[in-house]
Parts: structure tokens; C-alpha cells; sequence
């Protein structure tokens, strides 16, 4: 059975009921006249540098290039595992986590004509995905080579155990395979041009780039899956300024918009104009945390009982409620709801409470002088996302309620990046961190200790606890998924317990669309997926 | 007749007077009447104006009250137009004045680099400006002052050189004054009104820069500006438009009473030249 | 014209230094940004480990000594070459070259409309100092030079196309439209209303003023009260004599304001969401692009020394008595 459509009209009284937003609903497929062909805009907010998805792993890229170049499987909301096939058809770890086996799509075709083969596969992750790719290095660490027995067959082998769970986990992020013959050859492979002009397999061509104005791909006759893609053309317009969508979405200039790009608060006015549809599902698989990060350097700040008030001092359903406007829920922890598989509900919690967040503060030692105040410290939100810097200035009130006198420090993005990952010039800062469907690939990251300064998103509050790291490398490398995922939530416990950073909400992205465009949100990554069934009613 | 008379005679001067003296005592009487920090929470998000009395003019996003957000802008804004004139007036004035009076090589130096400023756009300095050195309040004001300097300093070099032939220049120079000295106590201060008649327009200009920055996220986080509520407002333009309509009506009214008052001193002036 | 020669080779000669003032001060003030392109980059893609980052690093040039890579940009710029862009990975004057026409449109349509209506309401609101249309005018000019052109920009937007549909939201042109020749020209001229509009008005209103103050000083001038005084027809006075000396100073004023409309463009273009050399300028900014960055600054230094060099010229023409030696200062 196929799942159908998610589709949802919202209006912010009905999400604010629901705190459960997040989560994917299920309702009616409405009934539309897909209609074959058509020119698909949407709004694109940034232009990244290199378009390959199989060196940068980010989804300001897989937006774009996710229709050009697939992975070898794609979320999905009832495959097993949470995935569905695409280049491969099955995949199976060994049980002593030294090699996964992959069956390969049979009668696949590059854009180019050329036929897709094990090769392509065991190129791109020996030579791009290990070597080059952001995330890739370090769930192939230990890939040690690629054994291609037959065209449709790709045996990874890894030099020590690494857990088929966390690969398995991986493929929709890391696995998008590029084409040997394009650039097998290539001096430079991270500085190839063929990284803006796409060579792939996926439902859609590459067609154009036009810098400051729009992409434009074109659709892929020769599509592997059948009567795929429906649309014959997607044109991403670049909007690089938020508030610009709402306006062209009206105006009908654009058919789409994804990844928040109406602001949250004009969604409840644009709900309700005719033929405009809010979607707050197809994020499921790229939950974001609003998270503290603390700078464990400053003396208050290293210890416990301040980092507890803080945490006691945030407001969270004020901030799901005003900041996300109800399109998001609160975290418990530093793993997402929306992560069942790891989700750990039975850890520490630290309720909204001014009088005990005083006390813990006065108790550790701070009391309030003449002006009202404890301490001073530096709070940097990072500038990427409205709701971050909201969320800055809402914890500047939330802590000066309890004495703490925060001073806002505004950066462009690249400057909070030096400030924060390599100078450490900060004492708070408010990170929109990502769960990437498995706590090795990007969480464990964010309070392991040992990474060097310079590395963004990562921990570099000067964090260092021996349980923890014990813990995150044992997780690398056990293979028994039960006990694996024991360790997580272990792991957890001790993160809530020990609040080396405070993780305040969770959120999915919103996809504003006119209504004439059918298959939205249809799968956890959807706006990252390859959307071969995106259709435009006629 | 004295010039305040005259100014007052003048519609233009009359109304822009009072503008500027309604702003002043906005922005000074912004603590009494709005003792809290304005960006402090107090009450539900996107409360529309005049609907509840607690908040004439609506809250905004995060339930911050507007009014109190504009009064305490306008301190904001005044006092980075101002101090931005005031930064631009002096370090144009003491440029300016040197070189006219030092003349030759020093002279030619510094007009170049007047000349570099002035062929580079300002906002886009600004810009580039902020950005490197990260937004806040000193660090705007210099921004908008780098962009206004070059107008006060080609103006006292153009009056330093009509001065210094004069009389009593020369007769400093004979009683032995420096060179310096003669720049600071005898040319600068007859150089001094003209210079001061392009302030207005500098704060003017500035007040409405330091808006433009704000509006594209450039500015101090810690305090509230007129432009860094447009901004914000602008997320919420066709929900919430009062959120930008308000600031930009106060931001207009200022920069208009500024040229009002500076129009109608201009007449002022002018009538009392004609006369004496 | 061999007084322009003069005039052009004058400009020129003293232009050099100036335009090395800019291109220094450009690099350094880069150099001095916390954060450079690698930690834009890594921002863009959602982190990296220690040896990337220091291989991105090397591959950037970015591990030279600063004084090593400003002699490097600068005897590369004077083979016109302007460098390598970080952000875009292809050479800064190309980039520069496809966005400069789009603001250039914005701009020198912008400047036609205020010194055209702009000088011509001048002329009504100075034929008859005094009258109730001057007032009008003087008045609504002031408030016109009053509003911030980005806050005008959102209101029309939001009236104009949003809610009336009449002009596209933003955009320079309709995207892969496939449209050539005049079909093109309209459609680029379409999406330009509401752009040229908001960013027109500050200086219609600028224009207006000195016009109408132009022409208020020549009414006092002798050969007006001489016209006066044989009886000259009224409207043949205001147009062969006092309009036309008041027309000078605003053509002075073009070239003063050139830099300053470039830099109105940038807050205006991103209001509109026109790729132009305004928002190249922003993404350079927070790409920590300096190579682009400088290039900017320096393509619009020269735009604007070029422009005053054009206004000068034009003045040369337009008043004999301005001689070459005068047009340097």
C-alpha cells in the first residue's frame, strides 16, 4: 500500500492544539487530475558553490541536486527501515560489521548515455565520498575497498567493525553516486566543473545555471522508473531574501516554496489565501534542534547548577509557541522525537521554573549585585535562521529574569563561525543543529571531546567528559544494533544529565505550494528527494 | 530680527522645528516613560494597534510593545545620526583644514585619499564596513562617518584656501604663530560655518543609512532602531504591515523635520546676509 | 575637442593614485574580517574535519602572507586581470561583467527619470516662485527626499504587486522565458517599474529642489530683469533663461550623485531581488570573497570616475566658459 499524500491545510490555532505537529499525518489524498508535463518554480534561497552531492552533503545542495544525482536509497515513510530503493535494490551488513553488500539497479543510464554500473558505485566511495565528502569521511572511515564482482553487485569492505546501522542509516545523506567516467580522469576531483554541471542518473537533467536568477533542470527521458518524472521541467528561482517568497507564491510566480522559505509567521494569513497549501510534514528525516551551546571555559558556566538554570530558565512551549509559532515541539534531549529508533523519552528534564533557576544560581555561589545582576556573558545566535536569532533575543529576556545580564553579539554567518568554532570567543551561542538519522553522524560530534578548534558544528565549548566519549566510541564500533542503540540511549541520559549543551526545541521545515502542485511532502526527505512523481494539476 | 524669529516666521522652519523638538523629547523622556529594556517580552506576539490600551500600537513577533520599541528607537537613530555627523564634521574639518593650509605634497596626499572616498560608493562601504567589523552601535557610526567626511573636508580646504590670504592669517604668521597653530586657532574657526551648514543634511543622511543597514540585518542586536524594526516587520510585511509602516512613518517624519529646520535656517540666514 | 582630450587625459593621470587608495584599502579592510572564505564555505556545507579545512586552506591561498597576496592582486590587475572569485570559482570579471548591465539598467534608468521629471517639475515649481504650485512641490519634494527608498520599495511591492498584480514581485526579467529582442526589452523594462521607481524618487525629489533654487537665483540676475524689462513673453523667459542656467549645477549634481544611487542599488536591488552588482556586493561580503569584494569596489570606482568624467565633459560642452584647467579640481 502506498502511503498517500500529505496534504494539510494548517491554521496556527489547530497547530497550536496539536503538539504534535511535527510528526507525519496522515489524511485523505485529495482527488487532482495529475497532469503529465508542465514547468515546475520554485524558490531557491542560496546558490552553493559546487552542486555534487557526493562531496558536499548538505541540503542546500541536495535540494537542487537531488533530481539531478540519486543515492543508493532514499527515506522513506514505510519502506524497511525507514528507506526505499533507488540505485540499489537491497543492501545487508555482515554480521561481523566488516562488509556490506549492495544489489544494484539493473539498466540504468547516465544523462550522458553511458551505462551505470558496481564501478560507478565503488569510484564514488573510494574516491569521493571517503576521501572528500563532508560527512562521508567519517561514516567510511574504515572502508577499505570496494569488490564489484559483477556490474550489479558492490561488496564495501571495511578495515574494522562498523555498524550496518549507522551505513544503513547513512545512504539517503552520503551515498549519492556519481559517474566514474566523468571524472575518473579529473586532476582535482573537489574542484571539478563537472560539480556545477551535474552528470547523474536522476529523473532530471541539468540543464542551466543562471547566477543570481535560477536553475533550471530538464526532464530525463530515459528515467529509470516508470512513467518518471512526471513534470517536464523544475525551475528553482533564487529568492535569496525570505520575506520575497510569500509575495511571488501569491502573485503566482512560483509554485513552491520549501525549507521555511514564507516565514512562519505569514503562514496562518497565507493559509488561508485561495489555491495556496502549507505542508508541515516532509522534514521528518531532517529534524533541526535549537540547541545552547555553552562555553565550558567560563568559570559560572563549568558548573552544573548554572547550566541547570539556564535550562530551568527557557521557556519551551513559549518559544514553540511565539518563536515556531507551533511549527515545532520541545526537545527533551539531544536526540530528536522524531528519530524513533534511537529516541530515548526517560532522561532528566528541566521544567520552566524562574524561582528554582534563582535558587540553583544563588546556591552555586552567584548572588544578584546592586544592579540586579550575576554575571555578564557573550550570547551569539547563529545568524542563519530568523527563529535562531529570535531565540536570541527571547533567552537575553528569559536570562535577565534570572540576573544573568546577556549582551547580543550580531555576526554575519562567516564571522560567527570564526567566533564560535575557532576563537571560542563566545559564552553562549544558539546553534540550529541537525539529527542526521543516526547520533554518529552528526550529534555524537557536538560534546565528544578531542576536536580540534576550526571545525564548525561541532564541540568547542571545551567540553570533556570521559564517560561520554567512552561511550561514543564504544557506539562506533558495535555492530549488534541492540546494543548499539542501548548506548545511545545511555548516551542520552548522560548528555540531559550533565547538560554540556541545553537543546531547547525541534524543528521540520514548512513547504508553502499553490495547489495545483500534487506528491508533495511524500516521504521524510521530500524536499531533498529526487521528486519523480511531483506533479502539476492542470 | 533674530534668526530664531525669523526661522520661526518661515512655515518650513516653523514645522521643523517643532518636529525636531517633539523628537528630542521623545528620545529623552524614553526612559521615564518606558523604564524597561523596550526588546523585554511583555505581553501576547502580533497584537494589532489600538486594540488593547496596554499597547497603543500593537506588539510585535516575540510580544515586544511597539510603542515603547519606537520611543526608545528614535534615541537610537537620533543618536547615530548625530554622532555621525558630529564624527564626520570633525575629522572632515581637521582633514580639510590641513590640507588647505599646509598646501604642496601633504595637501595633494590628502585630497587623493578624500577622492578614493568619494569614488567609492558609501553605502557600499558601509557595508563592507560593518560586515568585517561586526554590527555595533560605535562601529556604525563610524561606518556612516568613513561614507560623510569627504563633503565637510573639500569644503574647509575650499575655505581655508579663500582665509588664509587674509589679513589676519597673515598677521598671525608675522607674530611668529605655527603653522598648526595658526590651522587651529585662526582658520579652522572662520572655516567653521559653512561646515557647520552641511551638518543637517549629514544627520539626515546618516539617520537614514544607519536605517538601510539595519534593514539588512546590520546593527546592533542590544538596542532597538528604527530600521532594525522594518526589518524585522518585514517577515510579517502582508500580516503585520503595521510593523514596518509604523517605524518607516517615524524615520520619514524625522529626516523630514531635519530638511524642514535646515530649509528654514537656510532662509533665516540668508534674509539676515541680505540685510546686514 | 581638444579641449576634451585635455580634460580626459587630466582625469585620467589623476585618477591612478586614487584608484590604488581604493584597491589597498579594499584588500586590507577584507583582510581585517574575523572569519575568511574557508569558514563561509564550511558554513555552506554543514561542517568538515581539521585536515579539510586546512587543504581548502592551501588550495585558497589563503596559508600566504597577506603583504604576498595584495603584490599578487595588484600586479595581476593591471593585466586587467581581477582575480579569481572565491565563492563562484570562476574569474571575478566575468562575474562582475554579467551583473554590472542589470544595475546599470536600474541605475541610468533611475537617473533618466529623476533628472527628467525631476527638473522638469523644477521648472513648473520655479517658473512662479511663490505660487501655490511651488509650494506643493517644494513641500512634496521634501517629503519625497524623506522617505527611505527601501521602505518605499517594500510598499510598493507589497501594493503594486502583490496586491494589484500589475508589476512582477522581483526578478530583472521573467525567468527562462526563452524571450528575445523587444519582447525581451519590455519584459526587462516591466520588472524594472517598480525598482527605478523606488529608487528614483529620493532623487527626482533632489533634482526638483535645485531646480527650483537654480531658478530662483536667475530670476534675480540681471539679463532676466533686462528680459523682463523689454517685455519678453513670460513662458519664452522661464525656458530660454532662467531654466536653462539652473540646469548646469544639476548636471554637476549627476556625477556627485553617481556613487551615491550605486549604493542605494544595493539595498534596493536586494528589496527586488535583482542580481545585480548590489547584491554580488552582500554575497561577496558573506562569502568573505575578497578578490570579489575588491573587485566590486574598484569596477564601481572607475564606474564613478568614469561617470564624472562624462559629466564633466558634457559641462565642458554645455558652458564655454569652463576650461580645461578649471574641470581638474
Amino acid at each position: 500500500m502506498s502511503r498517500p499524500t500529505s496534504r494539510l491545510s494548517l491554521t496556527r490555532r489547530a497547530l497550536l492544539q496539536s503538539s504534535a505537529v511535527i510528526a507525519a499525518t496522515s489524511v485523505l489524498p485529495s482527488v487532482g487530475f495529475a497532469q503529465s508535463g508542465g514547468r515546475l518554480v520554485v524558490a531557491a534561497d542560496s546558490e552553493p558553490k559546487s552542486l555534487n552531492p557526493a562531496i558536499v552533503a548538505s541540503n542546500g545542495v541536495f535540494f537542487i541536486s537531488s533530481k539531478v544525482v540519486e543515492p543508493l536509497a532514499e527515506a522513506s515513510f514505510d519502506g524497511k527501515d525507514g528507506l526505499a530503493p533507488r540505485l540499489a535494490t537491497s543492501w545487508e551488513g555482515s554480521g561481523d560489521g566488516l562488509s556490506v553488500t549492495f544489489k544494484l539497479r539493473e539498466g540504468v543510464t547516465w544523462h550522458d548515455g553511458k551505462p551505470f554500473t558496481s564501478a560507478d558505485v565503488a569510484f564514488s566511495a573510494l574516491n569521493v565520498w571517503k576521501p572528500l565528502q563532508n560527512l562521508g569521511r567519517l561514516v567510511f572511515a574504515n572502508l577499505e575497498a570496494v569488490d564489484t564482482p559483477d556490474d550489479a553487485t558492490a561488496i564495501f569492505r571495511f578495515s574494522k567493525p562498523t555498524p550496518f546501522q549507522l551505513i544503513r542509516n547513512a545512504l539517503p545523506a552520503v551515498t549519492a553516486v556519481v559517474a566514474k567516467h566523468v571524472y575518473e580522469n579529473s586532476p582535482d576531483i573537489a574542484a571539478d566543473p563537472a560539480n556545477t554541471a551535474l552528470t547523474g542518473t536522476g529523473p532530471f537533467k541539468f540543464a542551466e545555471h543562471k547566477p543570481g536568477e535560477y536553475y533550471r533542470l530538464t526532464k530525463n527521458e530515459a528515467y529509470w522508473g516508470e512513467g518518471q518524472p512526471v513534470l517536464d521541467e523544475i525551475i528553482y528561482r533564487v529568492l535569496p531574501d525570505r520575506a520575497a517568497a510569500a509575495g511571488a507564491l501569491e502573485a503566482d510566480e512560483i509554485q513552491l516554496a520549501a525549507f521555511s522559505q514564507v516565514p512562519l509567521a505569514d503562514l496562518d494569513r497565507i493559509s488561508k489565501v485561495d489555491g495556496i497549501k502549507v505542508y508541515s510534514t516532509g522534514y521528518e528525516g531532517l529534524t533541526y534542534q535549537l540547541t545552547v551551546e555553552i562555553n565550558h571555559r567560563r568559570k559560572e558556566l563549568a558548573d552544573l547548577k548554572v547550566r541547570q538554570a539556564i535550562a530551568h530558565a527557557i521557556d519551551k512551549d513559549f518559544v514553540v509557541k511565539t518563536i515556531f509559532l507551533g511549527y515545532a515541539r520541545p526537545s527533551t534531549g539531544i536526540v530528536p522525537h522524531n528519530a524513533p529508533e534511537f529516541y530515548n523519552a526517560d532522561v532528566p528534564t528541566y521544567a520552566f521554573d524562574v524561582a528554582k533557576a534563582n535558587a540553583l544560581l544563588d546556591e552555586a555561589g552567584y548572588p544578584r549585585g546592586a544592579d540586579g545582576n550575576r554575571f555578564v556573558l557573550k550570547l551569539l545566535p547563529a545568524p542563519y535562521f530568523s527563529e535562531t536569532k529570535q531565540f536570541g533575543d527571547y533567552l537575553r529576556q528569559a536570562l535577565a529574569a534570572v540576573g544573568i545580564d546577556a549582551q547580543v553579539v550580531n555576526n554575519d554567518p562567516a564571522a560567527h563561525i570564526k567566533a564560535v568554532y575557532a576563537d571560542h570567543d563566545f559564552d553562549l551561542a544558539i546553534a540550529p543543529t541537525v539529527f542526521r538519522g543516526d547520533p554518529a553522524i552528526s550529534t555524537t560530534i557536538l560534546v565528544a571531546s578531542g576536536t580540534p578548534a576550526g571545525v564548525p558544528f561541532s564541540n568547542q565549548g571545551g567540553y570533556a567528559n570521559p564517560t561520554l566519549d567512552a561511550l561514543i566510541a564504544k557506539a562506533n564500533e558495535t555492530v549488534d544494533v541492540a546494543a548499539r542503540t542501548a548506548l545511545f540511549n545511555e548516551f542520552q541520559q548522560r548528555v540531559a544529565e550533565d547538560l554540556p549543551l541545553i537543546n531547547v526545541a525541534e524543528w521540520g521545515f514548512i513547504t508553502v505550494a499553490r495547489d495545483s502542485v500534487l506528491n508533495v511532502s511524500n516521504n521524510p526527505r521530500w524536499a531533498v528527494s529526487n521528486w519523480a512523481d511531483t506533479a502539476l494539476e492542470s | 530680527m533674530s534668526v530664531l524669529q525669523r526661522l520661526l516666521r518661515s512655515p518650513e522652519g516653523a514645522i521643523g522645528l517643532a518636529i525636531l523638538c517633539l523628537l528630542a523629547a521623545t528620545a529623552m523622556s524614553a526612559g521615564a516613560f518606558f523604564p524597561r529594556d523596550p526588546l523585554s517580552i511583555v505581553g501576547p506576539a502580533l497584537v494589532p494597534p489600538f486594540s488593547d490600551m496596554a499597547f497603543p500600537l500593537g506588539t510585535d513577533r516575540l510580544g515586544r510593545d511597539v510603542l515603547a520599541e519606537l520611543v526608545h528607537g528614535s534615541r537610537a537613530s537620533l543618536m547615530v545620526g548625530i554622532a555621525a555627523a558630529a564624527v564626520a564634521l570633525v575629522v572632515g574639518a581637521l582633514v580639510g583644514t590641513l590640507a588647505g593650509f599646509a598646501g604642496g605634497l601633504i595637501d595633494e596626499a590628502l585630497m587623493r585619499i578624500v577622492d578614493a572616498f568619494q569614488v567609492v560608493p558609501a553605502f557600499l562601504l558601509a557595508l563592507a564596513f560593518v560586515s568585517v567589523a561586526g554590527a555595533s552601535l560605535p562601529v556604525v557610526v563610524l561606518a556612516i562617518a568613513l561614507g560623510a567626511w569627504t563633503a565637510p573636508a573639500r569644503l574647509a580646504r575650499a575655505e581655508v584656501l579663500s582665509i588664509r590670504e587674509r589679513d589676519y592669517v597673515a598677521a598671525a604668521r608675522v607674530i611668529g604663530m605655527r603653522p598648526l597653530e595658526i590651522a587651529l586657532r585662526e582658520v579652522l574657526p572662520n572655516a567653521l560655518a559653512p561646515v557647520l551648514a552641511l551638518s543637517s543634511v549629514i544627520v539626515a543622511s546618516s539617520v537614514l543609512i544607519e536605517a538601510a543597514l539595519s534593514f539588512l540585518g546590520l546593527s546592533d542586536p542590544n538596542i532597538v532602531t528604527w530600521g532594525s524594526m522594518i526589518a524585522e516587520g518585514r517577515n510579517v510585511l502582508r500580516s503585520a504591515p503595521f510593523l514596518s509602516i509604523v517605524p518607516g512613518i517615524a524615520l520619514m517624519l524625522t529626516v523630514l523635520g531635519v530638511y524642514l529646520f535646515s530649509e528654514g535656517l537656510g532662509q533665516a540666514l540668508a534674509g539676515r546676509k541680505a540685510r546686514t | 575637442m581638444r579641449r576634451a582630450f585635455l580634460l580626459v587625459r587630466r582625469r585620467a593621470i589623476s585618477s591612478i593614485p586614487v584608484l590604488l587608495i581604493v584597491i589597498v584599502g579594499a584588500f586590507l579592510l577584507l583582510e581585517a574580517a574575523p572569519g575568511d572564505a574557508v569558514d563561509a564555505y564550511l558554513l555552506s556545507i554543514g561542517g568538515g574535519d581539521p585536515a579539510l579545512v586546512q587543504s581548502l586552506r592551501e588550495s585558497y591561498g589563503l596559508d600566504q602572507s597577506v603583504a604576498a597576496r595584495l603584490w599578487l592582486y595588484v600586479t595581476a590587475l593591471l593585466h586587467l586581470d581581477l582575480g579569481w572569485s572565491v565563492i563562484f570559482g570562476r574569474p571575478v570579471l566575468d562575474i562582475i561583467l554579467e551583473r554590472l548591465p542589470n544595475t546599470l539598467w536600474l541605475m541610468g534608468s533611475a537617473t533618466a527619470l529623476a533628472f527628467g521629471l525631476g527638473s522638469l517639475l523644477g521648472i513648473v515649481a520655479g517658473a512662479r516662485p511663490g505660487s501655490s504650485a511651488d509650494r506643493t512641490l517644494s513641500i512634496g519634494s521634501l517629503a519625497l527626499y524623506a522617505v527611505p527608498n527601501f521602505w518605499l520599495g517594500l510598499v510598493l511591492s507589497v501594493v503594486f504587486a502583490v496586491q494589484l498584480r500589475w508589476f512582477p514581485t522581483s526578478g530583472i526579467e521573467t525567468i527562462a522565458s526563452g524571450k528575445q529582442g523587444l519582447a525581451r526589452a519590455f519584459d526587462i523594462a516591466w520588472h524594472l517599474v517598480l525598482p527605478v521607481a523606488s529608487l528614483a524618487f529620493v532623487y527626482l525629489a533632489l533634482f526638483l529642489r535645485m531646480m527650483r533654487a537654480g531658478m530662483a537665483e536667475a530670476w534675480r540676475q540681471d539679463y532676466v530683469l533686462a528680459a523682463r524689462a523689454k517685455g519678453l513673453a513670460r513662458r519664452r523667459i522661464v525656458l530660454r533663461h532662467v531654466a536653462r542656467n539652473a540646469l548646469l549645477p544639476l548636471v554637476t549634481m549627476l556625477g556627485l550623485q553617481a556613487a551615491t544611487m550605486l549604493g542605494g542599488s544595493v539595498v534596493i536591488e536586494n528589496v527586488f531581488a535583482i542580481p545585480g552588482f548590489g547584491r554580488l556586493a552582500q554575497e561577496a561580503v558573506a562569502g568573505r570573497d575578497a578578490p570579489l569584494l575588491t573587485g566590486i569596489i574598484v569596477v564601481s570606482a572607475v564606474l564613478v570616475v568614469l561617470v564624472n568624467l562624462l559629466v564633466d565633459i558634457a559641462y565642458a560642452l554645455l558652458d564655454p566658459r569652463v576650461g580645461a584647467s578649471d574641470a581638474a579640481a
